[in-house]
């Protein structure tokens, strides 16, 4: 544990991106290695199994369940359409029968004499997969997906809700440090990623919907804020799966808090380009963290990375960010490593560094409040 | 797989722990004739990507405890070293693990109070964290019970459901929900879902006709044979085999760790489950255990025999923390706080741990607000617990015409914290707090014990190691249970009983080998004595009419308290504990309460800049 | 207050008129003078009353202070001949005369009674008198008081239920059993039974005894268990098929419910317990419930019940079968809180109400069971007047 390992989130001008999508169950998959794609093309389809319609047929007609198959009119794997006659009982002495009608279109699959149950499944839903990435495909799992690779510029965020989107970048904001209020938001950001600079308000959000835009991407949110604009608590960070009409992307976490310089700072270097944004946020086991990826085109594409991925340890001269109270949001320079745990003000014992902030001051932080500035 | 040679001759022991974040590694040999935990390391675990094979983190672990303890352990080709020599490797290793999420069970059966329950006890005891207990009467319908089972992604099914010659229908509906909505397994497309059927023996060669491709069927006994009884075991048994052949086989590095370890690899909660229950047993007492880490909260407990595990899923300090507040509300979080905070920032705060979840509290204010939080997600989740572990529901009654008035139904809760013998903390935020006081407030106001109650800390969370060793070698694991896992944080004693504050509450007499102390508490009060961790000392408590120290309301208890480094607490805010969430009331009585325990002493200069 | 001086004016009553008598038949013996008569005797009918009583007053005798009292008689005006009605002691000017026909009219006459037996010249009422019936009775004022109190409790916990106040009810342990019972049924594939007693839907029981079918139909149809429901009155069995089929489709599963499961047996007493005991030797279902009006079958069908090992649940308002119940079932709702359970099931705001007023009705009487004894054995053990009185006043006024 000598090298301390403090993750933190990436923020590159040009990488070198790959991304995996693939199907959740086997199908088809629709691009070739070498391929070009786009960013909304679908690079591979499949059906999924239809609904299940459950029936007690026993229950419906009253009968025992042992007599279900001989009063189906239908035998499994034969498709029925909604309104036909699905099963008719014996009645007695050929009269007083009663008969089942069907309400849902499907394929019998099953029928129970144990408890008279009738599975009925409905059509195949189709399944699509997006490139997300415009680039070129790479690698090819048979029916299951593919790696796409591009040149971009990538930036993580802290927290996201809301799925993948597509749109240009559009800057809201003058400055790193600026709110992104409800005034920024004009209704010509329709179908764009609107880059903001430190906490977006609720109204922008709503502004942001109303306009029609993809994406929002800031520095901070309000908790307060970000409940209203779901309708909920948040519990637990899994996110993704939300459908409020907008992806926001939140780079440093809740509250007043800007931006940092160097993301805002190549968010206006790449305005106007095509980018894709992901919410989905997962702080668990196999840590998902939301981004924007922003492909250089191909006449863009020079074959030359930047110093890119490697991640370096916590050294002296590193530039990191607080990551908690009392210094949280705060970006300095590490000046220091103590070896040995020190206590903290809480009356912990914890190792921690020095880190001169950019306001000047010196502070001591413990080193788990701290993340690196990626690049 | 097992050692050879009788246990005597056994002298190096290696357990390890695969957590998801953290490899640790302990080396347990004899000192002076009794078995101590001697050495430990820890690393990373490194089940995911870039690394993808538990074993590198497991064989980091041990390479720091070969280092410190001068014995090499690990050879050439990166492999533990076995059996031991002299100077080098070790007699046994063992492991547990709850990398990738432990494991992740959905449970369904009949009638969700009885047989679903059961199969929910058996999952839990196992160490599996139950996503739904599907049943015929959780009202849901038909189709929304399929959804539901679609869009969960579990390691295993366990079904039960009927006693035995009981019920079929039900049984056989719930596995033709299943067949067809074929839940996707987490790990890849070629993995076979295990479904293990515990119920009804009658319906088993049905619910055979019904499960058939892509689901990997294994039939056990009846886990409720009869309404009056569980058999949970070879349910339990079953999950562990499944967990080892199915789970771990798929999780990158398993294969390899299975062939190294001398007993099966357990999850880990079973294993802490496994070592309360062994030292309920050996020394006669019931135990309440709890584990609070970011993500969930898992409590055990072991009351005159029967053991209970209930998982909390969604409580917890970091990953959760967010959702303990959406549980409790704001203000039964703040009630804790000897000071007040800006809401909008706490909101703020609150989240961002949730999203930065490994950060720690770096002033006291932060810390102080994390232990509130601690206490609240702690009482939920025994809540939660009391709730579960009850006594058998649709059990039928033997009534006099005595009971005319006193009509008691079945499933009441056995949990009992009156009959409490010994509460045992885990996990960060209680093995961490700067000051074991605070471990010990946090435990006494979460759990509210009744009479006489010791309180301890798991040191390093060293149970799971133990749990599993108690399988193989359960003398030493006791051994070191008792003199390295545990540290002894005191005793509580706090009568049951609802008063008027400031009037009396109980009378108390203390005898030490070269002191005596008595005196009278007053209600709403508290009050530590101390008591070291070696002392013993005879304590007499005289409740006042209407309190009971565990021998009846108003009645002389006399027992013998083990102290702790924390000393003994006398608690007299009576049970239930009453804390107002009007912040002038409680702030007062938390401040009062923490100056007497000596919680937070540089909280008094914060506190008089805050007034 | 006058009831309470009847009751001691009869005995000297009596005495009077003999010394009355004395003096009328032995006038030889009357020696002496008579004393001076009292005066100004008005006769007035009595106000809050039904029409039989006429309060007399006069002006006392100029010699009253020897005297032994004043005679008071009476005549109505169709008998010829005055009689005694009251003797009074000195010092006492006035009289409420009771039972009096209000057909007639009254004629009254005083005269002063002297030491020497002797008795004055009369003063006499001039006009007869009629009682007159008034609408309200004044001596039942406390009980119009009690009546409006209990009346009134439970109207207004009506009214503050309908107004959305949470009335909560003490839990009853049967009830929770329900979802015991159906489900130790479903878990042993077995059906469940329901007894709704065997009288006819004229008995508030059964009705009550429905309500808690409608509890249970749903669980069962909740659960998916089978509910059977032989009855001994058809029309019983109509009322517990359409209770059954709205708790089936209020569950969420119209299509489980069966009309078949409830059936009728026989009116017939015995004929129907037999049916019933076969039934559960033969079915043995594993919840039975009994829950209306028992008379001799109740224990008939409990033990059949425990010894077929079901889980049972009884409830009945027969005071007799009560003990057998409680012995043989697991659960049993007792008496009142048999109607308790039909209000605490069905969650109306008017039960609720007026179970809750009920209550509050029963904490009166209570009280005032309490406070009466408490204060006869107080005045028993002090003697003191003043206890007494108000012991009196309690008794023999307050609650008649």
């Amino acid at each position: 544990m000598s090298g301390a390992y403090t993750p933190g989130l990436r923020v590159t001008a040009r990488t070198r991106h790959q991304v995996r999508r693939l199907l959740p169950i086997p199908g088809e998959v629709l691009v070739k290695v070498g391929d070009r794609v786009e960013a909304r093309q679908v690079v591979a389809h499949t059906f999924m199994p239809g609904d299940i319609t459950p029936l007690n047929l026993a229950k419906q007609l009253s009968m025992p369940p042992a007599d279900v198959p001989e009063c189906m009119l239908k035998k499994e794997g034969e498709r029925v359409e909604p309104g036909e006659v699905l099963a008719r009982t014996k009645g007695i002495f050929g009269r007083f029968r009663t008969e089942y009608k069907v309400a849902v279109a499907g394929t019998i699959e099953s029928i129970s004499s144990v408890t008279g149950q009738v599975i009925i499944r409905g059509a195949e839903l189709p399944v699509q997969v997006l490139a997300y990435l415009a680039g070129r495909a790479i690698e090819i799992a048979p029916r299951e997906g593919c790696v796409i690779e591009s040149d971009v510029s990538f930036v993580q965020g802290i927290f996201g809700i809301g799925g993948e989107a597509f749109g240009q970048i559009r800057l809201a904001c003058e400055a790193h440090d600026q709110d992104l209020t409800g005034a920024r938001i004009t209704p010509d950001m329709k179908d764009c990623i609107v880059v903001g600079g430190a906490r977006v308000s609720h109204e922008a959000l709503e502004r942001a919907r109303g306009v029609g835009a993809a994406a929002i991407v800031s520095g901070g949110i309000d908790d307060q804020d970000l409940e209203r604009f779901l309708g909920y608590a948040l519990g637990v960070a899994i996110t993704g799966s939300e459908r409020v009409g907008l992806t926001v992307v939140v780079t440093e976490g809740f509250g007043q808090i800007a931006m940092a310089e160097r993301t805002f700072t190549l968010m206006a270097s790449r305005q106007g380009a095509d980018a894709a944004v992901n919410g989905t946020t997962q702080i668990r086991a196999g840590v998902m963290r939301p981004e924007v990826v922003i492909p250089w085109s191909r006449a863009e594409a020079v074959d030359e990375h930047g110093p890119g991925t490697t991640r370096g340890g916590l050294e002296i001269g590193a530039p990191v960010r607080v990551i908690r109270d009392p210094y949280f949001g705060a970006i300095g320079t590490v000046t220091g490593l103590p070896p040995e745990p020190q206590v903290l003000p809480s009356g912990s014992r914890a190792r921690v560094l020095q880190v001169t902030l950019n306001t000047g001051d010196g502070v001591i932080i413990p080193r788990a409040n701290v993340e690196l500035i990626e690049g | 797989m097992t050692p050879t040679g009788s246990l005597a001759n056994i002298r190096v022991i290696l357990a390890t722990d695969c957590g998801s974040t953290t490899t640790k590694a302990i080396l347990i040999q004899p000192v002076d004739g009794v078995y101590r935990q001697t050495h430990r390391g820890e690393a990373p675990t490194t089940v995911e990507a870039p690394f993808a094979d538990v074993t590198l983190g497991v064989i980091n672990a041990v390479t720091e405890v070969q280092e410190l303890a001068g014995r090499r352990l690990v050879n050439s080709e990166g492999r533990i070293i076995q059996p031991a020599t002299a100077n080098e490797g070790c007699d046994i290793y063992i492991s547990t693990s709850s990398a990738g999420g432990g494991l992740q069970m959905m449970v369904a059966g009949v009638v969700r109070e009885m047989t679903g329950e059961s199969a929910k006890r058996a999952a839990l005891g196992a160490g599996a964290i139950v996503m739904d207990v599907i049943a015929s009467n959780d009202r849901r319908r038909p189709h929304e019970q399929i959804q539901r089972i679609r869009e969960l992604r579990p390691d295993i099914i366990l079904i039960s459901g009927g006693v035995d010659g009981g019920t079929t229908t039900h049984v056989v509906q719930i596995a033709e929900l299943i067949a067809p909505a074929k839940p996707r397994p987490r790990f890849g497309s070629e993995y076979t879902l295990p479904i293990i059927y515990a119920g009804n023996r009658d319906a088993a060669p049905l619910v055979q006709n019904v499960i058939k491709e892509g689901f990997a069927l294994t039939v056990v006994d009846n886990l409720r044979p009869v309404l009056e009884r569980e058999n949970l075991g070879p349910a339990r048994d079953a999950i562990h085999n499944l967990f080892l052949e199915h789970v771990m086989k798929h999780a990158p590095g398993y294969d390899k760790l299975m062939e190294w370890v001398d007993a099966p690899i357990m999850p880990t909660p079973g294993a802490v489950g496994n070592i309360l229950q062994t030292i309920a047993g050996r020394q006669g007492v019931n135990v309440v255990g709890v584990d609070i880490g970011g993500a969930t909260t898992d409590v055990f407990s072991v009351f005159d025999g029967t053991f209970n595990r209930t998982v909390s899923a969604n409580l917890g300090m970091s990953y959760s923390i967010a959702n303990v507040f959406a549980e409790t509300g704001m203000a039964n979080v703040l009630r804790w706080m000897p000071f007040d905070m800006d809401e909008r920032q706490l909101r703020n705060r609150v989240k961002n741990k949730m999203i930065r979840p490994t950060t720690i509290p770096q002033t006291l204010e932060a810390l102080v607000f994390e232990q509130a939080v601690a206490r609240e997600a702690l009482r939920l989740a025994y809540v939660q617990h009391k709730e579960f572990a009850t006594t058998l529901k649709g059990v039928q009654q033997q009534r006099t015409v005595g009971d005319t008035f006193s009509q008691a139904t079945s499933g009441q809760t056995i949990v009992d914290n009156m009959k409490l013998d010994l509460l045992v903390a885990s996990g960060g935020v209680l093995s961490h707090a700067p000051r074991m006081h605070q471990t010990a407030m946090m435990l006494v106001d979460a759990f509210e014990p009744e009479g006489f109650t010791r309180l301890a800390k798991d040191s390093i969370f060293m149970m799971p190691h133990l749990g599993v060793l108690a399988q193989v070698h359960p003398q030493a694991s006791l051994e070191v249970f008792d003199r390295d896992c545990l540290i002894h944080l005191g005793a509580c004693i706090a009568p049951r009983g609802a008063g008027k504050a400031g009037r009396p509450c109980f009378r108390f007499s203390i005898r030490t080998g070269d002191r005596e102390e008595s005196g009278e508490m007053l209600y709403g009060d508290l009050r530590l004595v101390p008591l070291g961790e070696r002392e013993t000392a005879i304590v007499i408590i005289d409740p006042e009419r209407g309190f009971d120290c565990g021998g009846g309301p108003g009645k002389r208890v006399e027992r013998e308290v083990r102290g702790g480094t924390v000393g003994m607490i006398l608690d007299a805010r009576g049970r239930p504990l009453v804390v107002p969430t009007a912040r002038a009331a409680s702030r007062e009585m938390v401040e009062r309460w923490g100056a007497a325990l000596g919680l937070y002493p540089e909280l008094a200069p914060l506190l008089t800049r805050h007034s | 207050m006058s009831s309470s001086l009847k009751g001691k004016g009869s005995a000297k009553r009596s005495i009077a008129a003999a010394v009355a008598c004395a003096a009328l038949f032995f006038p030889a013996l009357a020696a002496g003078q008579a004393p001076a008569p009292p005066s100004g005797l008005t006769a007035r009918d009595h106000s809050w009353d039904n029409g039989t009583r006429i309060d007399l007053q006069w002006t006392a005798s100029a010699d009253e202070a020897t005297l032994r009292g004043y005679v008071v008689r009476r005549r109505s005006t169709v008998e010829t001949n005055f009689s005694v009605v009251d003797i009074v002691p000195a010092g006492t000017n006035a009289l409420t005369v009771g039972s009096l026909n209000r057909e007639a009219g009254h004629l009254f006459r005083v005269t002063a009674l002297g030491a020497n037996s002797l008795e004055s010249t009369p003063a006499a009422t001039t006009a007869p008198v009629f009682p007159t019936m008034e609408w309200f009775d004044g001596t039942r004022v406390w009980f119009l008081f009690t009546l409006v109190l209990l009346c009134g409790s439970v109207v207004a916990f009506i009214v503050l239920a309908r107004r959305g106040m949470p009335l909560t009810l003490r839990r009853i342990a049967g009830l929770e059993a329900v979802d015991d019972a159906v489900g130790r049924a479903t878990e042993m594939g077995r059906p469940c039974l329901f007894i709704p007693g065997i009288n006819d839907m004229n008995e508030i029981q059964t009705i009550a005894g429905l309500t808690i079918l409608s509890r249970v139909a749903k669980t069962a149809a909740e659960y998916d268990a089978k509910l059977e429901v032989p009855t001994s009155k058809s029309l019983v069995m109509t009322a517990a098929r359409e209770t059954m089929q709205t708790a089936f489709l209020t569950a969420g599963r119209p299509e489980a419910y069966n009309p078949d499961s409830v059936y009728y047996v026989t009116d017939e007493q015995f004929g129907y317990v037999a049916y019933v005991q076969g039934l559960m030797v033969r079915e043995k279902p594993a919840a039975c419930f009994y829950m209306g009006s028992f008379f001799a079958e109740s224990l008939i069908l409990a033990e059949t019940g425990n010894a077929i090992g079901a889980i049972q649940i009884a409830g009945t308002a027969q005071p007799a079968q009560l003990p057998f119940f409680v012995a043989a079932c697991d659960y049993t709702l007792i008496g009142e809180e048999f109607f308790a359970a039909s209000a605490y099931l069905s969650g109306e705001p008017d039960q609720l109400g007026s179970l809750k007023g009920q209550d509050v009705g029963k904490l009166l009487v209570g009280a005032g069971i309490l406070l009466g004894v408490l204060g006869a054995t107080a005045a028993a053990l002090t003697g003191s007047a003043f206890i007494e009185s108000l012991v009196n006043f309690f008794t023999g006024t307050m609650l008649t």
